[in-house]
């Protein structure tokens, strides 16, 4: 079919137009993932994830369940049986931020013509492994899926940063610029808090190295056009597989003899080259066996098409376009035996190991998880490490763990009650969770959840160690009755002279582990009062361990 | 606060506010002037707070306490200021008001923790009708700012009057002034909110509650809420260092919200089964009077709050109720 250029061009203003649009939606949503004046965020803020098949997938393997607040996955399984790949190319914020990047390393990019241009199996492997470790109850998801990914970083890398420079530069002209500068600047300021930055200040560990993931996704554009989405994504991988059976295709279904501009162009490098189909050197006899010999070479290949549609604007002589039709016979997906059995290998091996790593002998596990979590197995195999719970910690108490508790656990959340506690009234990780590894309760409930347990380290509390009065922690409990009490016990000061003295002591069945008592503890360092996990509630022993 | 100095506790009493000490409105302008160097960064050691003794002349005096009952705050709110003179004797036209109640916790209105939102409201009324150019309700939260201003229900309060001189802004980090209390006993130094310091007319609505460290929340206490640094570390000899930063927040009007008081579990409380309704205002000038009445409808008597005691002897304020007139209004 023919088309005039401007109708060529068109298709390709409305795809922009759709990419900027899905990242405007996803920026502002990140935003809308915060308190704002209501104990519930009206907002389907964590619906990334719940479109986002992989997760789905995911869960239901490792839970051996569906999860109905996952159907909106089902929706985008759907629609990509009839439009094919089209959410990599015209949605994912984080395809548009790498065509966004993409544009900064043109003068490096050489088109498909380098040797690593295509490392197309990588992807599917990453998808058989995450699908096969999650069977067995270990979630990689958090590592390889670009939501995930793309999330945290922002959440505790590009925001806080974006944050402390803008407010940085404002508040050096408030401080030590002169009034008539800062009269200007401070109006300014005022309308970006309101609406552009977040409310506070954010704090969290793994800041670099989670800022450091997401632009290091970014920079692989160094290697060739949407290195990410063509190579490594795992959630590409499924959407691809999926979109083999789309009734929505590309005409014509190979490159054109003599021209082959749109193969050579392609930004996902999707047509078959000599290079996909000439095997390395003994790897023969696996490779895939079709397309060695048959004249398959310019081939599109379905699965690896993001219908970005670029080549509709670049086809010469028009012809390149999109239409309805019948799936037709499918070409391989371009991952050989041997490497998808060691990615099932792999995948089957991490969670042996998980399970064979020494933290998993402790006894007892003293994370304080945040209110409502699942108990601690079930926890990890469910939370995906989308990082929304601690992005939206009111007081910024939840962080994310780090290497600490082995790799299974990484990037999950847990409270640091010196950085922040668990606000009494509020739910808001539980209604941003997209899986529900934090279950949502009622606030009646919540504030019943025991996180944990408080204690006193009576060689640290003042009223113990120095006969100072304090009972800051006493003051802050909000349990009812306070889960902290006091005795009014006569001491002996420098003199020798008695006086009385308050000195606190925990009701351990009142106490719901929130954290405050340790955040206000004004013994400085470690507190002097401090709450403890509630462990893995296990009520059987299994018989190795500990007895 | 240009009005503390100018009007002590005295001018009750004695009238002396026609002419007022000179040496005393220097001391005030002098101070003011360190606040705003420092903040300029052109001073380089923190402020100097330094009390005369006329200022400090309190505990000889014979203030009034007014005292409302009744069920419709609001008009309970007029009808005490009122009785205290009227807003215009604190007020002039084109003052810069704060008004400071107590928003410390993320609970409700019936649960008591925080100042009633109608009182907050009918004082920002007031002071507009008396030409205030800006009124500014502030707190340092001990809960998480957010959801103590809207669920206290001061926030949405302020935000339903939709006047632009009324502000309702959480408290800036970077307007914490640190101040050498120079009569300080306890607390020598300790930095101090830049808007309270600054202020022209500061009206101070705490809501009366238990406090397990020291004993009864009243107006002292809520001057917690206008200081930075780490709070939690002023709590050994607290009452005395609650005397000390009550040195230098002096308030030109005291209204304690005793419409609804928590008895025990306080200051955060959370059960009605602790909450008593008394439907009480209490107002006065003299910030030591109007606590130690207050202390009176707990069944307690002045000399059990320490820092009520200590406030007497540093001579702001009277505490023996014998020397007041108390007048239900």
């Amino acid at each position: 079919m023919k088309s005039s250029s401007l109708q060529r061009n068109l298709w390709k203003q409305l795809r922009r137009f759709c990419q900027i649009l899905g990242l405007v939606l996803f920026l502002v949503l990140f935003r809308l993932t915060d308190y704002g004046g209501s104990d519930t965020i009206p907002y389907a803020v964590n619906i990334l994830f719940r479109v986002d098949p992989l997760v789905g997938a995911c869960v239901t393997l490792a839970k051996m369940s569906f999860l109905y607040v996952l159907w909106p996955s089902l929706v985008l399984v759907v629609l990509t049986l009839v439009l094919g790949r089209f959410f990599c190319g015209w949605i994912c914020p984080m395809g548009t931020l790498i065509d966004i990047a993409s544009r900064g390393f043109l003068p490096y990019q050489k088109f498909n013509s380098r040797p690593w241009a295509n490392l197309r199996f990588l992807k599917y492997g990453l998808l058989v492994l995450v699908l096969i470790s999650s069977l067995f109850s270990l979630q990689l998801l958090g590592f390889v899926d670009p939501f995930a990914l793309l999330v945290r970083g922002m959440a505790f890398g590009i925001d806080p940063l974006f944050n402390f420079f803008i407010t940085g530069a404002f508040d050096k002209i408030y401080l030590s610029g002169p009034a008539w500068l800062s009269d200007l600047t401070e109006p300014v300021y005022g309308m970006l808090k309101s609406f552009v930055l977040p409310h506070k200040q954010s704090f969290f560990y793994l800041s670099s190295f989670s800022f450091l993931l997401v632009t290091g996704i970014l920079a692989l554009e160094i290697f060739g056009k949407r290195f990410w989405c063509r190579n490594l994504c795992p959630l590409g991988a499924l959407l691809g597989l999926i979109s083999k059976l789309s009734i929505l295709k590309r005409t014509p279904v190979k490159a054109c003899k003599g021209c082959r501009l749109c193969e050579i162009k392609c930004p996902m490098n999707a047509f078959e080259t000599q290079t996909t189909s000439t095997p390395e050197p003994g790897t023969l006899e696996t490779g895939t066996l079709e397309t060695d010999t048959g004249d398959t070479r310019g081939r599109l290949m379905v699965e690896e098409c993001t219908l970005c549609m670029d080549c509709i604007a670049y086809c010469p002589r028009g012809i390149a376009g999109f239409g309805f039709g019948l799936p037709g016979k499918p070409n391989p997906v371009d991952i050989s035996r041997r490497q998808l059995l060691t990615a099932g290998v792999v995948g089957i091996c991490l969670p042996g190991l998980s399970r064979t790593n020494a933290l998993s002998k402790m006894p007892d596990n003293d994370l304080i998880r945040p209110p409502g979590a699942m108990a601690e197995q079930d926890f990890l195999a469910t939370c995906v490490r989308c990082g929304e719970c601690m992005k939206v910690c009111i007081t910024n108490g939840l962080q994310p763990l780090g290497f600490e508790k082995g790799l299974e656990a990484m990037f999950t959340p847990k409270l640091v009650p010196r950085l922040g506690y668990c606000e009494f009234n509020c739910t808001l990780c539980a209604q941003v969770c997209p899986t529900q590894a934090i279950a949502l309760l009622s606030t009646e409930k919540k504030k019943a959840f025991v996180m944990g347990k408080a204690w006193f380290d009576k060689n640290r509390c003042l009223p113990y160690a120095e006969n100072k009065s304090c009972i800051v922690c006493e003051e802050h409990c909000p349990v009812h009755d306070k889960a902290i009490q006091f005795d009014v016990v006569m001491v002996a000061g420098a003199e020798g002279e008695l006086y009385p003295l308050k000195q606190p002591r925990i009701i351990a069945e009142r106490c719901i582990g929130c954290g405050i008592c340790e955040h206000v503890c004004p013994v400085p360092g470690e507190a002097a009062i401090r709450v403890r996990g509630r462990g893995n509630r296990k009520n059987f022993s299994s018989g190795s361990g500990y007895p | 606060m240009k009005t503390h100095l100018r009007r002590t506790p005295m001018d009750r009493s004695v009238d002396m506010s026609a002419d007022m000490p000179v040496d005393i409105q220097m001391d005030r302008r002098k101070f003011l002037k360190q606040v705003s160097l420092w903040s300029a960064g052109t001073l380089l050691i923190p402020p100097v707070f330094d009390t005369t003794p006329e200022v400090l002349a309190g505990s000889a005096l014979t203030p009034d306490i007014l005292v409302t009952k009744g069920k419709d705050y609001p008009a309970m709110t007029r009808k005490i200021v009122d009785a205290a003179g009227g807003m215009d004797k604190f007020v002039s036209p084109g003052d810069r008001v704060v008004i400071k109640p107590n928003i410390g916790w993320d609970r409700n209105v019936t649960q008591g923790a925080n100042t009633h939102p109608a009182i907050v409201s009918t004082l920002a009324v007031l002071a507009l009708e008396a030409g205030a150019a800006k009124v500014m309700v502030f707190d340092r939260t001990c809960n998480e700012e957010r959801r103590c201003y809207q669920n206290s229900g001061i926030k949405p309060a302020l935000e339903e009057m939709k006047d632009r001189r009324v502000s309702c802004t959480y408290v800036d980090d970077r307007k914490f002034v640190p101040i050498t209390i120079k009569q300080g006993k306890s607390l020598k130094e300790w930095s101090f909110y830049k808007d309270a310091l600054e202020a022209d007319c500061y009206i101070n609505v705490p809501v009366a509650k238990h406090h397990s460290s020291s004993g009864l929340s009243m107006g002292l206490k809520n001057a917690m809420g206008v200081i930075g640094g780490w709070r939690g570390k002023i709590h050994y000899n607290l009452s005395a260092k609650i005397a000390d930063l009550n040195l230098v927040i002096r308030p030109d009007l005291t209204l304690v919200d005793a419409t609804r008081v928590i008895t025990r579990n306080g200051p955060s409380g959370g059960s009605l089964d602790d909450v008593k309704q008394l439907d009480t205002i209490i107002a006065g000038v003299d910030p030591i009077a109007v606590d130690a009445y207050t202390t009176t409808l707990f069944g307690l008597h002045p000399e059990d709050i320490g820092s009520t005691v200590e406030g007497f002897k540093r001579g702001l304020g009277q505490i023996d109720l014998d020397h007041c007139h108390i007048r239900m209004v």
